[in-house]
């Protein structure tokens, strides 16, 4: 995958640039607001990692103006601001993704496979988590090769979940997923849909994180 | 001087008083004075009047005023006298003004001789002169005793009207927030008050331009600070990927980077949240919702030491009311987060942590529990220190002493006063291991 690394620092630069080679991505690095139209403008990348703190442009700013042109790629904010401000300001610029600085190459890495797999999707619209599969586009899933039969409610809670495996989704975030849906939310409404999935897809698939949430394990497992 | 108001006016009071009292002695004092020459006079009138008289015609007794005594001695015997005059000579028969004391009173006396063989005595009571004087000097000193009150109640309202400015500028100053650094200004400000107003702008301009610079400063050290750091780390994983293993050495320079990481982040919280930012980022916060989420984000964490989390929320009321706070979520994941992170830190892999909320009519709590080795009791207060870390050797692993900055708690005891929460330590549920209660204020809606 082609990747643009705007970043003015020079020895975070280098290094980063260094370390997604190793991961056999492409990357081409300019370390100015400019540099960064300019390069989008004549060859553009799958996917941009953009410095917030820039000497020349604001980073927002470049972000605001590449998504003028380019709305099919993929941007991921980086920052040493840290206030949610500046986050929520960020993706609602356009950012598909954010991390703070100083963060683990490995998450970066993470980060950057979820993106590969959004704009796969769009393509191939299929998430495979262990032996459970969904398709998207023809909304449907398969456990260990066999369709499985999903009621609305529970295909859309599965989907939530898988979509950010590896994450522990609040119970809050979740019910508010079943009221958007048009859903009248029993108190126990959550219970009683994962508990029906997990009859389906086995006791393992969805994890409970007692009176917190619960998520999907992640596609891969990290090192 | 507590009031500049009754300082004024105890101080004019008195000065008015004093005057006055000096003013009444004098009074007193000139009028005595007037008084005795008054009397004097009328004795010597008096006395005169009597040499006009043939003394050897009266065969009456003299009649005088009750206030006066008379006497007429021809060679050495009394010939003629009034009826309460004494039997003997009053005075010593020298003549001129005198005192003698007879009948239990003072008297004023003039004696003069006459044809050389009469001597005339006329006697008045000298109290007399001090009521008269007395009279005179009450009747001229009532009116202004009577007026002290009304001067007292007008130099009042003088005075409240003088200071009028001062008191509105004191309320300006009140109503004023932390971070409104507008200037002061009043409609009609006397000269005295220009240079006070003048210096509280000034200041309050120069404590902006400092806010401004400790903001900017935040900003930009976080920025300085963790973009080095960021380039530090990936050096760090080319490195180990390079090298494809990670010796001894590599994961102790690892584990320090990951320190100062973590030093930094934490001085960062600390220098950000000062209680003039916090009040101007409060709000209404639902604990269960934010308890929620700081788990949810911290969760990777306890995965990787494959520990337990989980939420426990007990049933307070009958009726499922929200338990809320005033507070700010930034603030309150940080405190909760490094809760957690001391929690998870200090319980070998495999442990059990467990976060609890509960509430009573006044006030919410959180608890942070787990069941690692605890915390000794000698240990309790010390380690909300500024870089007090733990020395049971029970507690030290390789992790511990190396992740742990020592600021983790600094910072909770911080933010928990910050929302006037209290935190303590005791032992936790789960048979073994520590467990931090916070105690907020509860939110009534």
């Amino acid at each position: 995958m082609q990747i643009l690394l705007v970043e003015d620092d020079y020895p975070l630069a280098k290094s980063l640039q260094q370390a997604l080679q190793a991961q056999k991505y492409v990357v081409n690095q300019v370390s100015t607001g400019e540099a960064a139209l300019h390069v989008l403008d004549t060859e553009t990348p799958e996917l941009v990692i953009l410095d917030l703190g820039l000497p020349d442009i604001d980073g927002l700013n470049v972000l605001q103006r590449l998504r003028r042109k380019h709305k099919s790629v993929q941007v991921l904010l980086l920052t040493a601001r840290d206030s949610l401000e500046d986050k929520i300001l960020g993706l609602d610029k356009g950012a598909d993704d954010y991390l703070a600085k100083p963060f683990e190459v490995t998450e970066l890495l993470a980060r950057l496979r979820v993106m590969e797999r959004r704009m796969s999707q769009v393509k191939s619209s299929v998430i495979t988590i262990g032996a459970v599969a969904m398709d998207t586009l023809g909304q449907q899933v398969t456990f260990q090769g066999n369709v499985v039969e999903l009621p609305r409610r529970e295909y859309m809670l599965l989907k939530t979940l898988m979509e950010q495996a590896g994450r522990v989704l609040t119970r809050a975030s979740l019910e508010s997923s079943l009221y958007s849906w048009g859903e009248e939310v029993a108190s126990n409404a959550l219970e009683v849909h994962i508990h029906h999935l997990r009859k389906k897809l086995g006791n393992e698939f969805i994890k409970t994180i007692r009176g917190v949430g619960y998520k999907i394990p992640a596609l891969q497992v990290e090192a | 001087m507590n009031s500049i108001r009754s300082f004024i006016l105890t101080g004019t009071l008195s000065v008015l008083i004093l005057f006055n009292f000096i003013a009444a002695i004098q009074g007193y004092r000139s009028s005595m004075a007037e008084a005795e020459m008054l009397f004097d006079n009328h004795l010597l009138e008096h006395s005169q009047l009597m040499t006009l008289l043939d003394f050897s015609s009266l065969d009456k007794p003299v009649m005088t005023g009750s206030n006066m005594v008379l006497q007429v001695w021809q060679n050495d015997k009394l010939i003629k006298s009034s009826l309460d005059a004494p039997e003997t000579l009053i005075g010593d028969g020298s003549p001129g003004f005198d005192f003698a004391n007879f009948n239990s009173y003072r008297w004023r006396t003039f004696t003069r001789s006459v044809r050389s063989d009469y001597l005339i005595i006329v006697a008045e009571r000298t109290d007399l002169r001090f009521v008269l004087a007395e009279n005179v000097i009450l009747e001229s000193l009532l009116p202004s005793l009577l007026g002290i009150p009304v001067v007292g109640f007008i130099v009042w309202i003088i005075i409240s009207r003088g200071l009028l400015p001062l008191k509105n500028l004191s309320q300006l100053l009140q109503v004023k927030k932390a971070n409104d650094f507008k200037s002061v200004t009043l409609g009609h400000v006397p000269n005295e008050l220009i240079q006070v107003i003048d210096s509280i702008n000034s200041y309050v301009q120069r404590l902006e331009r400092v806010l401004e610079r400790e903001k900017r400063f935040s900003a930009d050290a976080a920025h300085e600070l963790r973009t080095p750091i960021s380039a530090l780390k990936i050096q760090l994983h080319n490195i180990a990927t390079e090298a494809g293993y990670e010796s001894e050495n590599f994961l102790q320079l690892k584990s320090g980077v990951n320190r100062l990481q973590h030093l930094i982040e934490q001085l960062l919280v600390l220098y950000r949240l000062t209680p003039e930012q916090f009040q101007n980022t409060c709000h209404v916060i639902e604990l269960s919702q934010i308890c929620q989420d700081t788990i949810a984000a911290f969760y990777p964490v306890i995965e990787k030491k494959s520990q337990s989390l989980e939420l426990e929320e007990m049933e307070i009321d009958s009726e499922k009311k929200k338990l809320e706070i005033l507070g700010d979520t930034f603030a309150l994941e940080t405190l909760l987060t490094n809760l957690l992170s001391n929690a998870s830190l200090y319980t070998p892999p495999g442990g059990q942590l467990k976060v609890i909320i509960d509430a009573d009519q006044k006030y919410v709590y959180i608890t942070v529990e787990d069941n690692g080795p605890g915390i000794a009791e000698s240990e309790r207060e010390l380690i909300f220190q500024r870089f007090y870390r733990s020395k049971s050797n029970a507690v030290i692993t390789s992790e511990s002493a190396t992740n742990g900055g020592g600021l983790g708690l600094t910072i909770v005891h911080h933010l928990a006063q910050l929302h006037q929460a209290t935190v303590t330590v005791s032992e936790s549920s789960l048979g073994q291991g520590a467990a931090f209660k916070l105690r907020f204020p509860r939110l009534c809606s």
